[in-house]
C-alpha cells in the first residue's frame, strides 16, 4: 500500500517519429493511500497507457513515478507490486482455478498455510469454491474473467489494485453484485483501487474520486458531484450525465450577466475580469425549474416533446434556436405549447473557450 | 441437393482413400513375397494367388554378406539424426520465435519481420543451392560422413521451419498472458517458462511433428554428405534399387520407413481431438 504519484508523466508510443503524438500528455497525479478511483473516458483517449505505466508493462518515455516518495520508475513490474486486471480475461489454461488464483502467490513465496486461506476467501468472495480443481481452460468467459479479478484481489499488500474495465464481459445482474463485493474488499483491506470504465453510473456510484480523461489529458479531478454540478470543461458537461449538460451559446451582458439571444441571465460567476472569449452557458437539465410567472432568469420556451422515463420526465423545449432538455419530477405537469423555464444562477456555469470560468 | 452433395462427397473421399491406400496395400503384399511370386505376373491375395514367406522381412535384419540389407543402422541413424536435429531445431527455434514475436530488434532498415522472413527464406531457396557450400564447409571442418555433420545440416534446414509456426503461433498468444505473469511476480524468465510455454505446447508439438517429417524425409543431403561411414534409411533403401532388386525387402524396408511417421501423426491426432489444441488460451 502507497501513495502514488506522477510526476510529469507523458508518453509516445512513437518518440522517434518525426510526426511524435503523444498517447499521455504531460501531466500530474497522486493517487492516495486507501484512495478508491474510476478513470472514465471515451476510447483511445490513454486509459489503459496510464495504468500500464502505473505497473511497469510500459516504460514512460517521460517523467517520474512514485510510490511513497521512492522513485520506481525504473523498477520492474513484479518489483513493484501491483495487481492489474485487464478488460478481457486472462487465465493460464495448464492450470486449475485453484492453482491460477494462487499463482500471485507462489510465485512471492508466501507460506503454503497462507496461500490456501487467502485462495479459499477469494474463491468465496467470487462464488469459484465449486470450481477449484477444474482447468481453468475449461470455464465460460465470465467465470474467466472472475479467476483474472481473483487474481488481482488475492494479494493484500499490493501498492495498488488496478482494473481495467474488468466488468465488461460479465453479464448485468452479476456485475451488479461484483461492485458491491469490489467495494466492500477495497473497504475492508483499504487497498487504492484504480478502475477504469466507459460506463459513468459504474464510475459514479463505486468511486470516491473520478479522473475523466480526453486525448490524452486528464481534464478533470473530481468527486461525483463536482463532476456533476461544476464541469471543468463543456467536454465533461457532455461527458458526465444523462442527458448531457445543456450549453448555450451566450455573450456577456455586465457584471454576472449573459445573455442568451433576447434574454439575460444573471449567473453566479463574476465575469468582467474575462475577456470577450465566446461564452457558453451550461446547466444541468436536472436544475433547470419549470415556473408559473416570469421573474428573474426566466425565459418561455416552447414544448417539442415530452418523454415519460419511468421515475421522471424528460422534457425537450426550444428557445430562440437553442434547444433545452429539463428534467422534471414525474408529477409535475409540462404544459403543453409553452413553459416559463428558471436558470438558478448558483447553478450555472460559464464556460469561456469551453474551459470553466471560475 | 443434400444426397447429390454427400454422395459425390463419400465418392471423392473414397477415391482419394483407395488412391492413397493402394500403393500401401500392394507394398505390404510384395513384403510378403519371394522371387516367384513377384516375376511371375501380378498377384494379390495371399494363400489363394501367392504363397506368403518371411524372407523378406528378415533380410532386413542380415549383412549383405548374408543376403541381407543391413536396414537397422541406417534406420536408427536416421531416428538419432532426426530427434536430434528436430529436437534442437524446437529449442533454439521456440527461443528466437518468441524474442521475435515479443520484443523490437532494430537494424537499420531491419525489423522484426525482416528477420523472420530471413528465417523462412533459407528454405524458400533450392536445396541445390546449399550442397556445395555445406559439403565445403563440413569437409573443412572433417564434418563430413559423420552423424556430428548432418545433425548440424538438419538444425539449419529445420529451425526456419520451427521459428516460422513458433513465431506464428506466439503473435497469436496475447501479449497480455505475459503481462499478467509479470504482474503477478514473476521475472520475464520465469513468464516465459512457467506461463508462455506451457500454453504453447500445441504450437511445439507441430513445429515438432513438421520438424520430424522433413528430417526424416530428406534424401539429398543424407545422400551428398554421407558416403560410407554413415548410411541414412533414404539412402539406404535408394542403395537397394541395384540391378536384381530385391522388391520384397525393398517393400519392408519402404513400410518401415514410413512406420514411424503414421505413428507420430497418430500421436499428433490423438493430441489434436483430445482439444489440447483449442481452447488453450481465451
Ligand atoms: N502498443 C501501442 N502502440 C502504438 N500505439 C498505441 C499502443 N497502445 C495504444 N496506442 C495508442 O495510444 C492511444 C491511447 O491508447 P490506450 O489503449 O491507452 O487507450 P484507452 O483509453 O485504454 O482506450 P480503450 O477505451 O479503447 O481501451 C490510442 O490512440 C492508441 O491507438
Ligand atoms: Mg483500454
Amino acid at each position: 500500500m502507497a501513495e502514488i504519484e506522477l510526476k510529469n508523466i507523458a508518453h509516445s508510443y512513437n518518440p522517434q517519429a518525426a510526426d511524435m503524438t503523444y498517447a499521455l500528455d504531460p501531466f500530474n497525479m497522486t493517487w492516495v493511500d486507501g484512495g478508491r478511483y474510476a478513470i472514465l473516458g471515451p476510447s483511445g483517449c490513454g486509459k489503459t497507457t496510464m495504468l500500464n505505466i502505473m505497473s511497469g508493462i510500459v516504460q514512460p518515455s517521460e517523467g517520474k513515478l512514485l510510490f511513497d516518495g521512492v522513485d520506481v520508475t525504473t523498477l520492474s513490474t513484479s518489483e513493484r507490486n501491483i495487481a492489474q486486471v485487464f478488460q478481457f480475461p486472462v487465465i493460464y489454461g495448464t492450470m486449475t482455478v485453484e492453482q491460477n488464483l494462487a499463482f500471485p502467490l507462489v510465485c512471492r513465496n508466501y507460506e503454503k498455510s497462507v496461500i490456501d486461506a487467502k485462495v479459499e476467501e477469494v474463491a468465496k468472495a467470487l462464488s469459484l469454491q465449486g470450481l477449484l480443481k477444474k482447468s481453468a481452460s475449461r470455464l465460460t468467459a465470465d467465470q474467466k474473467q472472475l479467476i483474472s479479478l481473483g487474481r488481482g484481489l488475492v494479494r493484500d499488500d499490493v501498492a495498488a489494485v488496478l482494473m481495467d474495465e474488468p466488468l465488461t464481459v460479465i453479464d448485468p445482474d452479476l456485475k451488479f453484485r461484483l461492485r458491491r463485493q469490489l467495494k466492500e474488499i477495497n473497504q475492508k483491506y483499504r487497498s487504492t483501487l484504480i478502475y477504469v470504465t466507459h460506463d459513468q453510473n459504474e464510475a459514479m456510484t463505486f468511486a470516491e474520486n473520478i479522473i475523466v480523461m480526453d486525448a490524452g489529458k486528464i481534464v478533470q479531478v473530481g468527486t461525483p458531484a463536482e463532476l456533476f454540478d461544476r464541469p471543468k470543461t463543456t467536454f465533461v458537461g457532455y461527458f458526465i450525465g444523462a442527458p448531457a449538460m445543456n450549453f448555450f451559446e451566450c455573450q456577456a451582458a455586465g457584471g454576472y450577466k449573459l445573455s442568451i439571444g433576447s434574454a439575460v441571465i444573471m449567473t453566479g460567476t463574476d465575469l468582467s475580469k474575462v475577456g470577450s472569449a465566446p461564452f457558453k452557458l451550461g446547466i444541468r437539465s436536472e436544475y433547470i425549474r419549470i415556473v408559473e410567472v416570469k421573474g428573474a432568469n426566466t425565459f418561455s420556451a416552447y414544448v417539442q416533446r415530452v418523454e415519460d422515463m419511468g421515475n421522471y420526465k424528460l422534457v425537450t423545449a426550444v428557445f430562440e434556436g437553442h434547444v433545452i432538455k429539463v428534467k422534471v419530477e414525474r408529477d409535475i405537469a409540462v404544459p403543453a405549447d409553452s413553459v416559463e423555464l428558471q436558470l438558478p444562477a448558483e447553478n450555472c456555469c460559464v464556460y469561456a473557450a469551453d474551459v470553466l470560468v471560475s | 441437393m443434400g444426397l447429390l452433395y454427400s454422395t459425390l462427397k463419400y465418392l471423392a473421399v473414397t477415391l482419394w482413400s483407395v488412391f492413397v491406400i493402394a500403393p500401401f496395400l500392394w507394398a505390404i503384399s510384395t513384403s510378403f513375397k519371394d522371387f516367384q511370386s513377384v516375376t511371375n505376373g501380378a498377384t494379390y491375395i495371399p494363400w489363394v494367388d501367392f504363397e506368403p514367406t518371411l524372407e523378406g522381412w528378415r533380410a532386413l535384419w542380415k549383412s549383405p554378406a548374408q543376403g541381407g540389407v543391413a536396414i537397422v543402422e541406417p534406420f536408427f541413424n536416421s531416428v538419432f539424426v532426426t530427434a536430434a536435429g528436430s529436437a534442437i531445431s524446437i529449442v533454439l527455434g521456440t527461443l528466437a520465435a518468441y524474442a521475435l514475436s515479443r520484443f523490437t530488434f532494430k537494424a537499420g532498415p531491419i525489423r522484426n519481420g525482416d528477420i523472420t522472413f530471413f528465417f523462412i527464406s533459407q528454405r524458400i531457396m533450392p536445396p541445390v543451392v546449399l550442397a556445395i557450400p555445406f559439403f565445403i564447409m563440413l569437409g573443412k571442418f572433417s564434418l563430413l560422413d559423420t552423424l556430428m555433420g548432418l545433425i548440424l545440416v538438419y538444425i539449419v534446414l529445420l529451425m526456419p521451419i520451427a521459428v516460422w509456426i513458433m513465431v506464428d503461433f506466439f503473435n497469436k498468444v496475447p501479449r497480455e498472458i505475459d503481462e499478467t505473469a509479470l504482474i503477478d511476480g514473476c521475472n520475464p524468465y520465469q513468464a516465459f517458462y512457467k506461463v508462455v510455454l506451457p500454453n504453447s505446447i500445441p504450437g511445439i508439438v507441430v513445429a515438432g511433428m513438421f520438424c520430424m517429417i522433413f528430417g526424416w524425409t530428406d534424401f539429398f543431403f543424407s545422400f551428398i554428405l554421407t558416403f560410407t561411414e554413415v548410411q541414412l534409411l533414404p539412402v539406404a533403401i535408394v542403395a537397394l534399387n541395384s540391378s536384381i532388386t530385391p522388391w520384397w525387402s525393398l517393400s519392408a524396408a519402404a513400410l518401415v520407413s514410413v512406420a514411424p511417421l503414421v505413428f507420430v501423426a497418430f500421436i499428433v491426432e490423438r493430441f489434436l481431438s483430445k482439444g489440447n489444441l483449442s481452447g488453450a488460451l481465451k
